[in-house]
């Protein structure tokens, strides 16, 4: 698997906080590193920033590259229970406990301070991996994510692919979220055609947090390119 | 020549003296002479340098000079001359050499390699050199013309020299060294005093070369001439020692030199400091002038105005008096011509008896009118007034131009803290700066701090306006009032930092002379103090007056009830808002020139602090609010955040949700927030140009506006629905505030 790091100048003489990226459907690990622009603002703020790839790639598994939602590309941040993704298709392990293993080991992280962000399908794995592992993150951050994937058309094929229960959905996720501390910001396009194709549903996950009072800012942006970042 | 082009462009760009930089204009066959100078200068603008650089040069030079000395088996009086031009480099070389070839070996080869010049240069420099250090002192104040001739006399006594070329380069470089400042002639002097210590010790070991000193001639020669030549009857000296006098003589020379350096310097910097001054005077006179030109002008063109003005005038008047005239005549004429008409008709009458009637009525009537006089004279001359604009004021205005005028009464600086013993004061005072001033009078008398009769009392202590205090970790703005019949010139401001220990009454500052009731005080952070202020008259200073106790922790601000709409109320702590019923914003309740007329709002009062502020507000679920901070100007009868002299957040609550909005100048973000806040954190940051809000109860950080405050700000509140407002002040700046 391949992950694209960026280290602060911060970085050669002391230790850093982490932030993990998750990149949306289609990416690879280069896109945010090389399209997003986050560097001078990393380096300003003395930050690591880790960005994984979306899926395992070359398994070889039966249609992967089908479609550009689901298989390659599309990892949507769970571990796989279904056959033939299963035994590959692991990248919820891989971020919550792999990756951060072989950054800590390798680099000079500060492994107590740890953040998680991403877009789109990356968002949805942001969320879910904060709200499955209360205390972990220190915040996170969304844009555009997809909130409600068992609702959704790409949650449905995605999850409905790989798993068969909806362990992964962050609107779900927060309906039984301990009261820990968390700092959720989630940005959106307001003319985002998926957000107006139903894809993303952030009204259910709000709803769901005011309900449980989960301290969300959520931020309705004049954007409406829904370019990957 | 490539290392003294090297040094003739160093010595070009440095600004040592205007005059050096002149210097170029020198005879062609010079060219070398320059770059010998150059060598010179840097000689002798690092005293202590003097002998290090000598070797540098020389091994700079040595290399290509080897080579020079290598190739060609014979020194033609070209070669000799640019080996002259190396100066006294050559000599160094030859030191040089000797040393590698090592003397006693390879005497004869040496000699050759340089063509026999080795002694020629031996015997000749040493005089040339000799004689101008002999004559260093007059060569200080010394015309360019006479040194050339000395030179020429040198060169005849001296002995054994073969080919013009060396003479005419003993004159050139001679007249060069005139040509150049008297230091550059010294620094030749020194260098040749370096020279001939290594010259010398060469000499020393040299069988054949001069190892004594005949004073008479001012010259080396050898042991043998004293014996047998022409020196004979000559005194003569060990070379050592009479080298070691020239050194000394030398030394003198350079040090007299070194002074002269330093004056000039001086005097350079003073110089460029002059024409500093010279550009200021020009400018104030420039502009005084200009000033004076304009009120000329001016006054002139006044003078002018009015005079035509005038002359206008009595055109009107002439014309009116002779159009009233004309008037007169028409109205005298119609009369005339009514008459004759009535006439000639009369004497159509053809009844005899009604004729008479008529015209004894018609007689009389004529007589009657032609008794009246007649006007024929003009009442007014065409000829206008001689008239001649006075120049007199001009001419004054002009012939002033030249005083100056008195300068303004300078202010003094109020007593500073510490500027006084017992027996001496420190006074500081301030200048206009468009004022010239040549000197200051400084009077004083003695006050005395006993009440006499016939003199001022001393006033009572003012009252520090408590309610009014504003402070931050830094500052504390106080003000208060003092209302006393007798007479205040000033206030002291008494402060004492509150510690640990027992509440002494010791006083750690005071702070003299503030002409009005209000002061900005500097402090230090996270402190308490206690502060008290004193009035002053001629009769003395008031009592202490109550003393008030400012903490430096976070921000302090209070309330300007002026500013608050009718319906909002300050209750009692000052820091509680609210507002009992909506029936009317808009109501017949008396409002004040600066409370808000619509938004049921109120102003806090102005944060005129540098740096980060940070204040809680403290709210109900339901309450409907505004808060955020506004200019002093925003517009009494608008609402917080419509316009863009405010800004807010606010909460409204709407059938299905809590809503909130970011106002400025009317423009929110689209936000959803999911939990409503209860206690609202805001976070004014001056320096960074942001205005933050945050969920206190939880750290969450809610919205930032970023925009650049170009006054300072008011915290601003405002109610929308009954309800009530908590306002928390002096809090620290919470750590989760930080960015993140």
């Amino acid at each position: 698997m391949k992950f694209g790091i960026y280290l602060p100048p911060k970085a050669e003489t002391a230790k850093c906080p982490v932030l993990y990226w998750l990149s949306g459907l289609t990416c690879t690990e280069q896109n945010f590193i090389t399209k997003a622009g986050f560097h001078q603002a990393a380096a300003e703020h003395g930050l690591i920033v880790v960005a994984p790839d979306t899926s395992p790639r070359g398994c070889n598994i039966e249609g992967e590259d089908e479609s550009w939602d689901f298989g390659t590309g599309a990892g949507f941040y769970v571990d796989a229970t279904e056959d033939p993704w299963k035994t590959n298709y692991r990248m919820y392990s891989y971020i919550k406990d792999e990756l951060p293993k072989l950054i800590n080991a390798n680099f000079p992280t500060d492994p107590e301070r740890m953040s998680i962000f991403g877009h789109s399908m990356g968002g949805h794995g942001a969320l879910i991996l904060a709200l499955k592992n209360p205390g972990k993150y220190k915040s996170v951050s969304a844009f555009a994510p997809i909130c409600n994937p068992i609702q959704c058309e790409w949650g449905k094929k995605a999850l409905g692919g790989y798993l068969g229960s909806d362990a992964y959905d962050a609107t779900q996720l927060v309906k039984s979220y301990p009261n820990s501390h968390l700092d959720i910001l989630i940005d959106q396009g307001k003319d985002d055609q998926f957000l107006s194709a139903g894809q993303l549903l952030p009204d259910n996950f709000i709803a769901a947090c005011t309900e449980q009072k989960i301290p969300v800012v959520f931020r309705l942006q004049q954007a409406s390119c829904f370019c990957s970042p | 020549m490539s290392s003294r082009s090297g040094s003739a462009r160093e010595y070009e760009t440095s600004d040592r003296s205007p005059g050096l930089s002149a210097f170029p204009p020198v005879p062609e066959s010079s060219e070398s002479e320059a770059e010998g100078l150059i060598f010179y200068h840097m000689d002798l603008y690092g005293s202590k340098e003097r002998f290090d650089i000598f070797p540098k040069e020389l091994t700079g030079q040595e290399d290509r000079s080897l080579g020079d000395t290598r190739k060609e088996s014979a020194l033609s009086s070209e070669k000799f001359q640019r080996a002259q031009e190396a100066g006294y480099d050559l000599e160094k070389e030859v030191a040089e050499l000797a040393k590698m070839y090592g003397l006693d070996e390879d005497r004869e080869k040496e000699l050759e390699l340089l063509g026999g010049h080795l002694e020629m240069v031996e015997s000749r420099w040493p005089p040339a050199r000799t004689e101008k250090v002999g004559s260093q002192g007059s060569i200080y104040n010394a015309s360019k013309s006479s040194s050339p001739m000395k030179d020429q006399s040198q060169s005849t006594k001296q002995q054994g020299l073969p080919g013009e070329a060396s003479q005419d380069e003993e004159e050139n470089k001679a007249r060069a060294e005139d040509k150049a400042e008297s230091h550059i002639g010294s620094g030749e002097g020194l260098s040749s005093s370096g020279m001939s210590d290594e010259w010398n010790s060469q000499a020393v070991s040299e069988e054949e070369a001069a190892d004594i000193f005949c004073s008479t001639c001012k010259m080396p020669i050898r042991a043998f001439d004293k014996l047998f030549g022409e020196h004979k009857d000559h005194e003569v000296a060990q070379l050592p020692s009479a080298l070691e006098s020239e050194k000394e003589e030398i030394h003198k020379n350079m040090c007299k030199l070194e002074e002269q350096i330093a004056q000039m310097e001086n005097f350079a910097s003073h110089l460029e400091e002059i024409f500093i001054t010279v550009e200021e005077n020009f400018g104030r006179q420039e502009q005084n002038f200009e000033v004076h030109y304009n009120d000329a002008v001016q006054v002139l063109a006044q003078k002018y105005e009015e005079q035509l003005e005038a002359l206008g005038e009595e055109k009107r008047q002439k014309l009116e008096a002779l159009y009233g005239q004309l008037v007169s005549c028409g109205e005298h004429l119609d009369t005339c011509k009514e008459l004759t008409d009535a006439t000639q008709e009369l004497y159509l009458e053809n009844d005899k008896a009604s004729f008479m009637k008529a015209a004894v009525t018609m007689v009389d009537r004529l007589e009657e009118f032609l008794k009246k006089e007649v006007d024929l004279e003009l009442s007014t001359l065409p000829d206008f007034e001689e008239r001649v604009i006075d120049f007199s004021e001009v001419e004054q205005l002009m012939n002033s131009i030249n005083t100056i005028p008195a300068p303004c009464a300078p202010v003094i600086n109020p007593q500073a803290p510490n500027t006084a013993t017992g027996t001496s004061l420190r006074v500081c005072w301030g200048l206009f700066s468009d004022d010239t001033v040549e000197c200051y009078q400084l009077c004083y008398k003695p006050v005395s701090n006993e009440r006499s009769s016939d003199e001022q009392a001393a006033p009572s202590p003012p009252t520090i306006k408590n309610k009014k205090i504003r402070s931050c970790e830094n500052a504390a703005l106080v003000c208060w009032e003092s209302r006393d019949i007798n007479p205040v010139d000033s206030y002291t401001v008494e402060l004492s930092k509150l510690t640990d220990e027992e509440n002494g009454d010791t006083i750690t500052e005071s702070i003299v002379g503030i002409p009005n009731c209000e002061v900005l005080i500097h402090l230090q952070p996270t402190q308490s103090y206690r502060i008290c202020i004193r009035a002053l008259n001629l009769g003395g200073s008031s009592e202490r007056s109550e003393p008030v106790l400012i903490h430096t922790t976070g921000t302090y601000f209070c309330l300007n009830e002026d500013t608050a709409h009718p319906l909002l109320a300050i209750l009692d702590d000052g820091f509680t808002i609210a507002c009992d019923e909506l029936e009317n914003p808009e109501c017949d309740l008396p409002v004040y020139d600066n409370s808000f007329t619509r938004c049921i709002g109120i102003l806090g009062s102005l944060i005129p602090f540098p740096g980060k502020h940070y204040w809680e507000v403290e709210v109900e679920e339901d309450t409907e609010y505004r808060i955020g901070v506004a200019f002093e100007n925003t517009p009494r009868h608008g609402y917080l955040g419509a316009n863009n002299s405010s800004w807010c957040m606010r909460h409204i609550i709407t059938p299905s949700r809590h809503k909130y909005e970011f106002l400025h100048s009317g423009m929110t973000p689209d936000i959803r927030i999911t939990i409503p806040p209860r206690r609202i954190g805001i976070l004014l940051d001056y320096e960074n140009c942001r205005l933050s809000f945050f969920n206190a109860d939880i750290a969450q950080h809610l919205y930032a506006f970023n925009s650049h405050f170009q006054h300072y700000v008011h915290p601003c509140f405002a109610l929308e629905t009954p309800g009530i407002l908590r306002i928390h002040t002096g809090i620290a700046i919470p750590p989760w505030t930080a960015l993140p």
